[in-house]
């Protein structure tokens, strides 16, 4: 049994000749709740984007549960990227619900194509995460009758679904009307209290204070300071930390 | 002289509308035939367009110039009488008593169905382009292949998209479809033709043609425009 659950090392990545990521290392342990923070365009949503591949990095490695993506040199494999990337679930600042179907449908379809469930059994287990972000009621509504917290909460259902054994959340609270975050923040919460792994980045410094077990400062692409929450804003060491603390705490 | 003494429409509306009843089954058979040949096409070649092979989208460039710089008229006749003889020197080569032969039907439902298959391939094209990119991904997050993704996923909500287009150039295509009168595929304008021609009762067999392709187009284009509002309910 292998205690780690996502290893990056030496992580770069560039779009044409901008260096957006610096060469990253990174592990996180099964269990372990790890928030990134950091100011816009320091890369810190790239980064997320690169442990499930949804951004190819341009060199370096992304382990899951043991499993590269793809080896060091090794050709990418559409097929094995997209059966490990069923392994993490990613929830994304804008929701991405699918549209034409009903907050239930959406949480049953990938089940039933990429798990190959019943509809039967797919149609259990949404109804179990549809009840466990408080949905229940709602789960014959489109997206588009839902308000923009009970879609984050459908999105976070139809990740959990698929059972992954980690989670992504890319600013998952970040295009919502600030009397929502809250119902979306505690659905996180339980999450977290469940142990469930997970890597987020958000603006919410309090959440992350409360949630994080490492807190990871990233900035101009390479990671800057990490530490335990409690240690990391009362007593940052690096000069550019400092800074962006005092910006967001104000 | 009185004008209207020398019209006869109660005998051509007699005669002429069971003629045109009949031919009215190869009109909607084309339309059908052509149009869903159109969407197959059209389908393939967005998606060819869309994908990173280069080559493969410079080709499918050239054939759209060529289909949407020429007429629809002369794509068909050549479909009709050109297509065959090309086919059958081809086939001479290894065969000597090889002929080839395309029945009008056949041949206007491929012109027809190669002609819209291109241009409703810009339709999809820019269908599948503003689906937003978000879907995609969220699909590839969840495990979807970039295939199954497409298919799944972005197509279905292209098709929400594209349809009230779709309905608009199925109209047109009924409309075309009397183009099909020169490569003797004897729908409506053909039989109305033949009509007149034996009787002389040429302004009231005419106008009774322009009658029917209405009575065609406009109930169409009222399911079209309820088929709209109900789409656009969810996208």
């Amino acid at each position: 049994m292998c205690e780690t659950m996502i290893e990056v090392c030496n992580l770069r990545k560039s779009f044409g000749t901008n260096e957006i990521l610096k060469g990253i290392n990174l592990t996180v342990k099964k269990g372990e709740k790890v928030v990134i923070i950091g100011p816009s365009g320091s890369g810190k949503s790239t980064f997320l984007r690169c442990l499930n591949f949804l951004e190819i990095p341009t060199s370096g490695t992304v382990k899951i549960d043991g499993h590269y993506f793809a080896k060091p040199n090794e050709k990418l494999n559409e097929k094995h990227i997209a059966a490990l990337r069923t392994e993490i679930g990613m929830v994304f600042q804008r929701f991405n619900l699918f549209p034409t179907m009903t907050a239930i449908e959406n949480v049953m379809a990938a089940q039933i194509k990429i798990r190959k469930k019943s509809k039967e059994a797919a149609r259990e287990t949404a109804e179990k995460y549809l009840k466990k972000v408080g949905l229940s009621e709602r789960m014959h509504y489109y997206p588009s009758q839902l308000s923009g917290g009970q879609q984050q909460r459908v999105a976070i259902a139809r990740a959990l679904a698929m059972e992954p054994k980690a989670m992504l959340f890319d600013e998952a609270t970040s295009a919502l009307d600030p009397e929502l975050v809250g119902e979306v923040l505690n659905v996180i919460r339980e999450l977290a209290d469940e142990g469930m792994t997970m890597v987020l980045v958000t603006h919410e410094m309090k959440f992350a204070k409360e949630v994080a077990d490492r807190i990871i400062f990233m900035d101009g692409g390479v990671i800057v300071e990490e530490g335990h929450p409690q240690e990391f804003f009362s007593n940052p060491k690096e000069e550019r930390t400092k800074a962006f603390i005092k910006k967001v705490e104000h | 002289m009185n004008l209207l003494e020398k019209l006869d429409f109660s005998t051509a509306f007699r005669e002429l509308s069971p003629i045109l009843m009949e031919g009215l089954g190869i009109v909607l058979a084309s339309t059908l035939c052509g149009f869903s040949l159109a969407l197959l096409l059209g389908t393939f070649i967005a998606l060819g367009r869309i994908s990173k092979y280069f080559l493969l989208n410079k080709v499918l460039v050239v054939l759209l110039e060529i289909v949407r710089g020429t007429p629809l008229l002369v794509q068909l006749v050549y479909m009709y009488y050109v297509v065959p003889l090309i086919i059958t020197l081809i086939g001479q080569l290894w065969d000597p008593s090889y002929r080839f032969t395309l029945s009008p039907f056949m041949a206007g439902v491929i012109g027809l169905g190669i002609n819209y298959g291109c241009y409703l391939s810009e339709v999809i094209r820019s269908a599948i382009i503003s689906v937003d990119k978000g879907q995609f991904e969220a699909a590839l997050a969840l495990g979807y292949t970039n295939r199954q993704a497409m298919w799944l996923i972005i197509i279905p909500q292209a098709v929400r998209i594209a349809l009230p287009t779709f309905g608009n150039y199925i109209i047109m295509m009924i409309k075309d479809t009397s183009l099909l009168a020169f490569i003797t595929v004897s729908e409506l304008l053909l039989r109305t033709q033949a009509y007149a021609s034996q009787t002389f009762l040429t302004i009231e067999s005419y106008t009774i043609l322009a009658l029917a392709y209405l009575v065609l187009s406009l109930p169409l284009a009222q399911i079209v425009r309820i088929m709209e509002k109900r789409l656009k309910r969810h996208v």
